[in-house]
C-alpha cells in the first residue's frame, strides 16, 4: 500500500514557552499539508486564538467564520489580515492542563493557485465557557507554501507540552 | 536504478557497495497514519469498545457511521473505564434552520457528544474524531468532533469539543448510546497518527 500519510516535522514546546511555532523547509512533494496541534498559551482568558502565516508573508489573508462560545454562535468574515486565525487554544483561565485541539488542511499547496484552507478547532474548560470553531481561509498569494508559521493572537507564549504535526499527504 | 531480478550465470565487476539495503530504490518514508482495529456491528448492542489501545502513536482518530434503534440521539464515551465526574463538553451546531451553541456538561461522567445517531431505519450518522495527544501524561485530553446527519432533510450538523480530566494515557473507549442499541452495520475504525 502507498504511504499517503507522512510526518514532515514536529514540535513540542519545552519549559518556559515559545512566542512561536514554525515549519520551515517544507518540502513540496506532496499534494496537501495537514497540521494537527494541541495547544495552550498564557493569554489572561479561558480561550486564545492561534494566527498562521505562510512564508512569513503578513498580507492578503482573510477568513470566514462560524463559532460557539458554549452559549452563543456567531459567524463572520474578516479581510485584508496579516495572518489568519486558524483555530482555538486554551487560556491560563481554562482548566488547568487543558490544551485546545484544532487542524488545518491546505489542499495544492505548492500549486500555483491561491491557498484556499479549512480549519476546525476547539478549547476546552470545565465551565460553560469554551469554543468550538470552523474556518473557510484564504491567503491571497500564487507562490508555493514553504514554510508556516504560528502565533498566539492574545497571549505571548505557548505553553509548554503543546504540540503541533504537520503531515504531508500524498495522492498516489 | 534497483536491481530487481539476476539471471543464472550473472556476474558483476567493480561494483559499489552499499552500506543501506535501500541503495538504488527510492527513499522510504515510514507511513505514519496506521488502522488500529475496526468494529462492525452485527447485531443491536448496547456500546462497543476498543481496548488494549498501544501507546505507540501521538494521535488517535476514530471514523465512524452509527444508527441507533431510537434514531438521532446523542453518542457518549468513557475513556479507560472511568465512570467519575470528569468529563464536560461543548457543541456547536447547526439543524438547517437556526445554529446553536450548548454547554452540556460540567463534571459529567461521560463525554455527551461523541458522535450522533443515525434516523433509526437505516441512514446512519458519519464523525470524525480526534484526540491528540492521547497518551501524554501532562494533559488533560481534549476530544473535537465533527459528526452529520441527513435523512432527505431534517438534518443536524455539528462540531463538538471534550475533556476528559485525566493525565493517564487513553487506553480504551467505550462508545455508547444515550438510550437504546446501536444498530446492525454501525461502523467504528480506530485509527494511530504517528509524530
Amino acid at each position: 500500500m502507498a504511504t499517503t500519510y507522512t510526518l514532515i516535522a514536529s514540535s513540542t514546546v519545552g519549559s518556559g514557552g515559545v512566542s512561536n511555532i514554525d515549519f520551515t523547509s517544507i518540502p513540496s512533494t506532496y499534494a496537501d499539508l495537514l497540521v494537527k496541534i494541541s495547544i495552550r498559551t498564557n493569554a489572561a482568558d479561558v480561550t486564545d486564538t492561534i494566527g498562521i502565516t505562510f512564508n512569513n508573508n503578513t498580507s492578503n489573508y482573510s477568513f470566514t467564520r462560524i463559532r460557539g462560545n458554549g452559549t452563543n454562535v456567531t459567524a463572520s468574515s474578516a479581510s485584508s489580515q496579516s495572518n489568519v486565525e486558524t483555530g482555538y487554544a486554551d487560556g491560563n483561565n481554562a482548566t488547568a492542563s487543558t490544551f485546545g485541539n484544532l487542524e488545518f488542511y491546505v489542499p495544492n499547496y505548492a500549486g500555483s493557485n491561491n491557498k484556499s484552507f479549512l480549519s476546525d478547532g476547539v478549547s476546552e474548560n470545565n465551565a460553560t465557557e469554551a469554543y468550538t470553531g470552523l474556518w473557510a481561509s484564504l491567503w491571497g498569494n500564487t507562490a508555493a507554501i514553504t514554510s508556516v508559521k504560528l502565533v498566539p493572537i492574545t497571549g505571548s507564549l505557548f505553553q509548554q507540552y503543546s504540540t503541533a504535526y504537520l503531515y504531508g499527504i500524498k495522492n498516489s | 536504478m534497483a536491481i530487481t531480478k539476476l539471471s543464472s550465470g550473472s556476474s558483476f565487476t567493480n561494483l559499489t557497495k552499499y552500506d543501506s539495503f535501500l541503495a538504488g530504490n527510492p527513499s522510504y518514508s515510514p507511513p505514519s497514519y496506521d488502522s488500529i482495529a475496526t468494529v462492525t456491528v452485527g447485531g443491536a448492542t448496547g456500546y462497543v469498545e476498543f481496548t488494549s489501545i498501544p501507546s505507540t502513536y501521538t494521535d488517535l482518530q476514530i471514523r465512524l457511521i452509527n444508527d441507533t434503534s431510537a434514531g438521532d440521539i446523542n453518542i457518549r464515551a468513557q475513556f479507560n473505564g472511568d465512570t467519575g465526574s470528569n468529563y464536560s463538553w461543548h457543541t456547536l451546531y447547526g439543524t438547517g434552520t437556526n445554529a446553536y451553541s450548548d454547554f452540556n456538561g460540567v463534571s459529567s461522567t461521560y463525554y455527551g457528544s461523541f458522535s450522533r445517531g443515525g434516523n433509526g431505519s437505516g441512514i446512519f450518522g458519519a464523525s470524525i474524531v480526534d484526540i491528540l495527544d492521547y497518551k501524554n501524561t501532562n494533559k488533560y485530553k481534549t476530544i473535537r468532533s465533527l459528526s452529520g446527519k441527513d435523512s432527505n432533510g431534517g438534518g443536524i450538523l455539528w462540531l463538538s469539543s471534550g475533556l476528559w480530566q485525566s493525565t493517564t494515557a487513553i487506553s480504551s473507549i467505550k462508545i455508547f448510546p444515550e438510550s437504546a442499541n446501536l444498530n446492525q452495520y454501525s461502523k467504528f475504525a480506530l485509527y494511530g497518527i504517528k509524530g
